[in-house]
């Protein structure tokens, strides 16, 4: 894991400093609130619909068990008890008090983290795929170029105020685990023919009311161009990009107005003048430096299977189920990625009490070389645990009610907090959210079901990516009731699509049967081995548009 | 117009030798600022006149999208001009950054950038960054806030128009 030398810890330090002064100023009423806004939102605070709200970065979503315990520790100390992991591998803590905030956060400094950046209209926390350095068939480690542009676009002096946010996702994988497609840049890292490694560029996506696929704009950028690329894109966008309208500023609206060729040729002449003075290329020394953190653990040398987790699956059934639904194979034989659901039946998605991440970072320091990842689908994992250890890491997690074996199925939806929360929503997910998957709650309903991914937005925001949804759902208010509109056929990953809307919404006394009738015309529809994307991709919307409108 | 304002320069107080004049007003030899529009209308005779000569980037444009002007525009007549001003219209509005940035980098304009507009006190020391030297300030800014706001973040990560060459580089240097 990255640990921060004297610059790092120098300029986060300071920057608490800087908001400390900046909330005694709103505190004292010298700075308004509007003028206070823009100061606060760079710190990510936002002002919610009941209090404040602290989002704190997770950069490619690693964390160490140091780390989760500090915030275990402040959702007990400022919050209450609980913290909710988001889409983009952030946690909020929804009840904090503004003049605690700056304690809060120069606890956080102690741990190496921060919240800058996680919202205002500036480049947002780097993603990465939650399975970086664990998975088989990595061409390079996400985190690294993660770290690196972190650290590049950590208070960039001229992409700081942009048309609009901006956010980056990387993978270094064909299976595409952190929806690149769907950000404003999507980064993935090849290798090609001979042997060097660099990055596949794509530019443009996003949700939001009018979802886009980014364009490929680049096949590969060699390794030691990749910032004077970004930076090129950056000042395209920041020199050219609307801003009339908020809701037309984003990059991918201008890749959509201004068309992908002209796009792409206003990038590369931008990219051949920052380019020129080599002024960006990191060197090898500080690459090095920076890889050594994410270096593989020390492995053991193992069989690849296990005895003793066999044992145990033929003795405990719901520990095979678990194994079956949450464990992914690991690159090294004899480990295995374990998944924890952060989906219970009936729970909020995406949160965690101080206890169960206490319980997880407990965890990670004894069986996965003290780390945690967070995923965009808004569950955790532990990427290096042995097969010997599963049962003792199951039993554990159960006693903390994480050890819902539901990973990818109907029942681990997304969610955007909703008008529970959120002072923008229409409607509310987390309630639908909890009746779906009380509907569907026997786990044995679910794999017969199989991989299906319902994602719930509370408005036309799409924080929920509704979008891309196997099933989405989008909260919508008619006359002050609260409708929810379903739409079909989206997917976040390396084939990412654009769900279609089945028709007029459904009621909050309807949507949860309109789902069941959906996932039951999947069922009659299926041919051997079919996931319902794939049904869907072969017979279209018309069989389910017919029976859910009979 | 548009004299509501204190100028820091090189980071002191100082007397604004500079006025802005608008389009119509014939021009004296005391060193002028004026438009884009003008300043294309008349490039030529403004090659011949002999004093110093200012030009202020619109960032709130005309049309649909009301994009504002293109720091790309000053490029033919770079040598007449010792000052840019660039206009911030509001704070959320960070397109200037980039002007500044091109002027510095790709033009090496070394005369004055000058920020002026709505501008944020978190937002004095990145405009410095990127290449401004001259702050129309409001006149209830003290130089010691100014001052102070400038000093908060003592290292930079990434490179830009100033001398700090970054984390990334200067760990290895």
């Amino acid at each position: 894991m990255y640990r921060y030398d004297e610059f790092d810890h120098q300029l986060v330090g300071e920057r608490v400093t800087q908001f400390r002064g900046q909330v005694e100023r709103r505190v004292s009423g010298e700075l308004s609130e509007d003028a206070f806004k823009p100061l606060r939102l760079m710190n990510g605070v936002y002002l919610q619909l009941h209090a404040y709200m602290l989002r704190v970065a997770i950069p490619y979503g690693t964390l160490s068990s140091k780390q989760l315990r500090m915030q275990a520790h402040i959702a007990r100390k400022y919050d209450r008890g609980y913290g909710h992991f988001t889409t983009r591998q952030n946690i909020q803590f929804n009840w904090p008090a503004l003049d605690k905030i700056p304690d809060l956060l120069e606890e956080l400094a102690t741990v190496e983290m921060h919240a800058i950046q996680t919202s205002g209209n500036c480049i947002r926390n780097v993603t990465a795929d939650q399975y970086a350095g664990a998975i088989d068939n990595e061409v390079e480690d996400p985190r690294i170029i993660s770290e690196i542009i972190r650290q590049w676009s950590t208070f960039h002096p001229e992409f700081t105020y942009l048309p609009r946010k901006f956010k980056i996702a990387v993978t270094g994988h064909d299976n595409d685990r952190a929806a690149i497609k769907l950000h404003d840049i999507g980064i993935v890292i090849k290798q090609n023919e001979l042997g060097d490694i660099g990055y596949e560029i794509h530019v443009g996506g996003g949700q939001g009311r009018t979802p886009f696929i980014a364009k490929k704009m680049a096949d590969f950028v060699p390794k030691a161009q990749l910032l004077a690329y970004l930076e090129a894109v950056m000042r395209v966008y920041n020199r050219l990009g609307r801003r009339d309208n908020s809701y037309k500023a984003r990059i991918k609206i201008m890749v959509h107005e201004t068309g992908e060729e002209e796009m792409r040729r206003l990038i590369e002449a931008e990219f051949a003048k920052i380019d020129a003075s080599q002024m960006l290329s990191v060197p090898q020394a500080e690459v090095d430096r920076i890889s050594a953190y994410f270096a593989n653990p020390a492995f053991a040398a193992l069989p690849a299977t296990s005895a003793a987790m066999e044992t145990a699956q033929k003795q405990d059934a719901d520990f095979a189920r678990w194994v079956r639904a949450n464990i992914v194979p690991h690159k090294q034989d004899g480990y295995a990625i374990v998944n924890i659901s952060l989906k219970p039946i009936g729970g909020v998605p995406g949160d965690a009490t101080d206890v169960q991440m206490e319980a997880v970072a407990d965890l990670a320091e004894r069986y996965s070389f003290d780390e945690i990842r967070v995923t965009h689908e808004q569950n955790l994992v532990l990427p290096h645990v042995r097969l010997d250890d599963l049962k003792t890491v199951y039993d554990e997690l159960q006693a903390h009610e994480l050890a819902t074996a539901n990973l990818g199925l109907i029942s681990d939806t997304i969610a955007c907090p909703g008008l529970d929360y959120c002072n923008l929503a229409n409607a509310r997910s987390i309630p639908l959210a909890q009746e779906i998957s009380e509907r569907f709650a026997d786990l044995d309903r679910q794999y017969d079901i199989g991989e299906l991914k319902i994602k719930i937005s509370g408005c036309i925001n799409a924080c929920g990516h509704h979008h891309v949804g196997h099933i989405g759902i989008l909260g919508v208010d008619k006359k002050g009731t609260e409708f929810y509109q379903i739409s079909l056929g989206g997917s976040a990953d390396e084939n990412a699509s654009i769900g279609t809307i089945t028709g007029r919404a459904f009621t909050e006394e309807t949507i949860v049967d309109a789902i069941e009738t959906v996932v039951t015309t999947y069922k009659d529809m299926r041919q051997d081995g079919e996931r319902f994307i794939d049904t869907y991709r072969r017979v279209g919307l018309d069989p389910f548009k017919e029976r859910l409108y009979a | 117009m548009h004299k509501d304002y204190q100028l820091v320069k090189d980071g002191a107080l100082c007397q604004d030798e500079w006025h802005y004049s608008d389009d119509e007003t014939a021009l004296s030899d005391a060193p002028t600022i004026i438009s884009l529009t003008r300043l294309k209308a008349e490039a030529e005779v403004l090659r011949a006149r002999n004093a110093k000569l200012g030009v202020r980037l619109l960032a709130d444009g005309n049309g649909k999208t009301k994009l504002g002007e293109d720091v790309a525009e000053l490029a033919p007549y770079l040598d007449m001009l010792s000052l840019v001003s660039i206009d911030f219209p509001t704070y959320r509005n960070g397109r200037g950054f980039s002007a500044a940035r091109i002027l510095r980098e790709q033009f090496n304009f070394d005369g004055e950038l000058r920020a002026s507009g709505d501008v944020l006190h978190d937002q004095w020391a990145m405009m410095r960054r990127c290449g401004i030297t001259a702050f129309e300030l409001a006149p209830t800014v003290s130089l010691e806030v100014f001052t102070k706001a400038m000093d908060e973040l003592s290292e930079a990560y990434q490179p830009a128009s100033d001398d700090q060459r970054g984390a990334l580089w200067k760990r290895h240097a």
